[in-house]
């Protein structure tokens, strides 16, 4: 049988905003070819002829429908750090409960696309309505659900609303309830496993030498995670497990964002706890004085990494970002060698892409 | 005497014909089926699913043929490079293909002692085996026709599918046929009058209940129609009213799938007399028992798309030769036993 050519995407129920070129020979896919570049906005570039200031929404796009706080965390680290920006207890811990929060939201995102990329659409519609009440927790604390630009320079730009603490325990209360149902339907579901286990097997050394991040290369069983390694915010002061993946297949990447739900959830049950009192935002300067720094926080997706050169003015003289998506990209291909053609979106939704983060 | 029939013999061919078991019915089915399909499926989801169109408030009960009214509507999207000819007959011909297998299964028993089917014919069993069998040849003409990539494969994967389930369909229908001693659907039915053969086969009631899901493409065997791989298969081009007819065609197999079942397996007809229809005619309480059942299994089948995902081709092919086909065998040698030993004891058979 010859080889056909299929380009699956961007019009495809499964790829998002992306191409992929399959070299298909009867039903099994011999090469795929990521095409990139359909959500390409130039961030980077767009970065330098804003202010530092204006530049916040700006980044929170550049992953906005999942994970806002924990793409902007890594921005604002990086600026803090060069201009050595102390900044008050409180903020750092409500950008804790804001990013933990982001995390599960994101995560409950990533289950519905895991389930739709199996074929089952119960496991899309829980999740989606449970991460409801997450953006809704964040919409109190910072009048937006989604792209709400919450941390700023110097702290945070709103506190915490009265009853904010009940209703968020509450919520997280029913959460951890509601994970048992995701488990007996998602993950102990036998259809679902035989469908997802030994696929898409990603070896801890291939993970790292294709420079893999986040829970991807957690279930490949390495254990990583820059919030332990190099605790930023004040995530030192929390006690979390970081869990970790036996065989890097499919079942196990995704079976990872489940057991990070759990730890988030544990997370924000002590931040809410331990949160003390004091100012939210100290001042910053609108200038940032000349230097470079590099920064990376743990975002939902993996490890979100800046570099950015200051020239002491308003505006950034450079700006590099290297989103978790795009890291982990270069594994698509890599796993997508000699599979059958109906593996191939299960392996891509576990490698949880996504098309925004990637081009930037 | 036209056609060689009396007047009310003419009555009663139209009757069955164009309402029931004939052109009525299995529309009707396909509407109810689709708005029950839907509500279902949203309260497993918990969502509330159609709920504005129709007469009564918050049911969304006429969503169905509002869909159908815009899907009519729309434009009819021809592929340039298709095979014009195969491609626009193809969703017509699985419409009546589907349609067609209706006419062969007695729904009920006239009072006159005859049975309430529109054709008659002592290998109906047959038939309907036949009918089943020329739906995958539809669909590989139409993937080929469209000349999608998208739709070739879906094709493909029908053809696959055929292998997984034909089979098991075929031997767990002839441990029916051995214990019944017939090809005649209405003779089955009356040999199950003293007890159902879901009970003297229920592993052959669970093969052909999981190979027909297969056959009809349900939920974890939607394996033509997966939309997260090929978009949706086969039909993929189609569009407007053509698109209408394959989804309504699918509908008339789970109908002719379920009514067959039924016949095969659930004795049919017979239960006990419901009081008000039995007054009226005894062939109405017959009716509606078929119906009850039929209604029955239909959930059954339907509640797979809520509760698994869907496996993939080589899984299912796995599963259709080592766990299926040996099922299908093991049924037969107990119904060979059965026949053979303990039926002449209590006097059934």
């Amino acid at each position: 049988m010859s080889v056909m050519k299929l380009s699956m995407g961007p019009q495809h129920p499964i790829t998002g905003h992306f191409r992929f070129i399959l070299d298909v020979d009867g039903d099994v896919v011999l090469k795929l070819e990521p095409d990139i570049g359909y959500t390409h906005r130039g961030i980077e570039k767009l970065a330098e002829k804003r202010t530092y200031l204006q530049n916040l929404p700006v980044i929170e796009r550049t992953n906005s429908y999942c994970d806002s706080a924990g793409t902007m965390l890594g921005y604002l680290e990086v600026i803090e750090e060069i201009m050595s920006l102390e900044v008050p207890e409180r903020a750092k811990y409500l950008r804790v409960i804001a990013a933990e929060l982001n995390r599960i939201a994101s995560h409950l995102y990533f289950l519905c696309l895991a389930s739709v990329a199996t074929g089952l659409e119960t496991m899309l519609m829980w999740p989606i309505n449970d991460r409801e009440l997450i953006l809704d927790l964040l919409e109190r604390l910072s009048g937006q659900r989604i792209t709400y630009t919450y941390p700023t320079i110097g702290g945070v730009r709103f506190d915490m609303p009265d009853g904010f603490k009940e209703e968020a325990l509450k919520r997280l209360d029913y959460l951890e309830k509601r994970l048992e149902d995701y488990y007996k339907m998602l993950a102990w579901n036998h259809t679902f496993q035989i469908r997802t286990k030994n696929v898409g097997i990603l070896k801890p050394s291939d993970a790292i030498k294709l420079g893999i991040v986040g829970p991807n290369l957690r279930a490949s069983g390495v254990k990583v995670d820059v919030r332990k390694d190099e605790s930023y915010e004040v995530y030192d002061r929390f006690d979390f497990l970081i869990p970790i993946g036996k065989n890097g297949d499919s079942y196990d990447r995704m079976e990872m964002r489940l057991k990070e739900i759990e730890q988030s959830i544990h997370i924000l049950r002590q931040a809410l706890k331990d949160i003390p009192k004091g100012p939210i935002k100290t001042w910053a300067p609108p200038i940032v004085p000349k230097g470079e720094a590099y920064s990376r926080v743990e975002a939902a997706r993996g490890e979100f990494g800046y570099y950015l050169i200051g020239d002491g003015t308003m505006k950034p003289y450079r700006l590099k970002m290297s989103p978790p998506s795009f890291r982990n990209l270069i594994a698509l291909p890599h796993l997508c060698r000699n599979v059958p053609l109906a593996d191939v979106p299960i392996i891509y939704i576990s490698l949880d892409l996504i098309p925004m983060d990637v081009d930037r | 005497m036209i056609l060689g029939l009396g007047f009310s013999e003419l009555i009663e061919l139209i009757l069955k014909v164009l309402i029931f078991p004939g052109v009525a019915f299995p529309l009707l089915f396909a509407m109810i089926v689709i708005w029950f399909e839907r509500k279902f499926l949203a309260r497993i989801h918990l969502r509330i699913g159609p709920l504005h169109v129709g007469p009564l408030n918050r049911t969304g009960l006429m969503q169905p043929i509002a869909d159908f009214i815009k899907l009519i509507q729309k434009e009819i999207i021809v592929p340039d490079n298709a095979h014009k000819f195969l491609y626009n007959l193809a969703p017509i011909i699985a419409a009546l293909v589907s349609a067609m297998s209706v006419a062969f299964i007695p729904y009920a028993l006239k009072p006159d002692g005859g049975y309430w089917m529109i054709y008659y014919t002592p290998l109906s069993l047959l038939a309907i085996l036949a009918i089943f069998t020329a739906r995958p040849f539809i669909m590989v003409g139409a993937g080929w026709a469209s000349n999608s990539k998208y739709c070739t494969i879906g094709a493909l994967r029908a053809a696959l599918q055929l292998l997984a389930y034909e089979v098991p369909i075929a031997l767990s229908l002839a441990s029916i046929v051995i214990m019944s001693g017939t090809f005649d659907l209405a003779k089955i039915v009356e040999a199950q009058s003293s007890i159902w053969f879901i009970i003297l086969q229920p592993i052959g009631f669970i093969v052909i209940l999981i190979a027909m899901m297969a056959e009809l493409s349900r939920r974890p065997f939607d394996i033509p129609f997966a939309e997260q791989e090929v978009v949706f298969g086969w039909p993929t081009e189609y569009t407007g009213a053509q698109f209408a007819l394959v989804m309504v065609s699918e509908y008339f197999d789970l109908c002719a799938a379920t009514s067959l079942i039924t016949v095969l397996f659930l004795g049919g007809w017979s239960g006990p007399a419901i009081p008000l229809l039995n007054d009226i005619s005894p062939m109405l309480s017959g009716i509606f028992w078929f119906l009850f059942k039929m209604a029955i299994l239909t959930v059954i089948i339907i509640m797979g798309r809520g509760i698994y995902p869907r496996l993939r081709i080589d899984q299912l092919l796995d599963a259709g030769w080592t766990v299926l086909i040996p099922l299908a065998i093991i049924q037969i040698l107990i119904t060979l036993l059965t026949v053979q030993w303990w039926l002449p004891l209590i006097g059934g058979g």
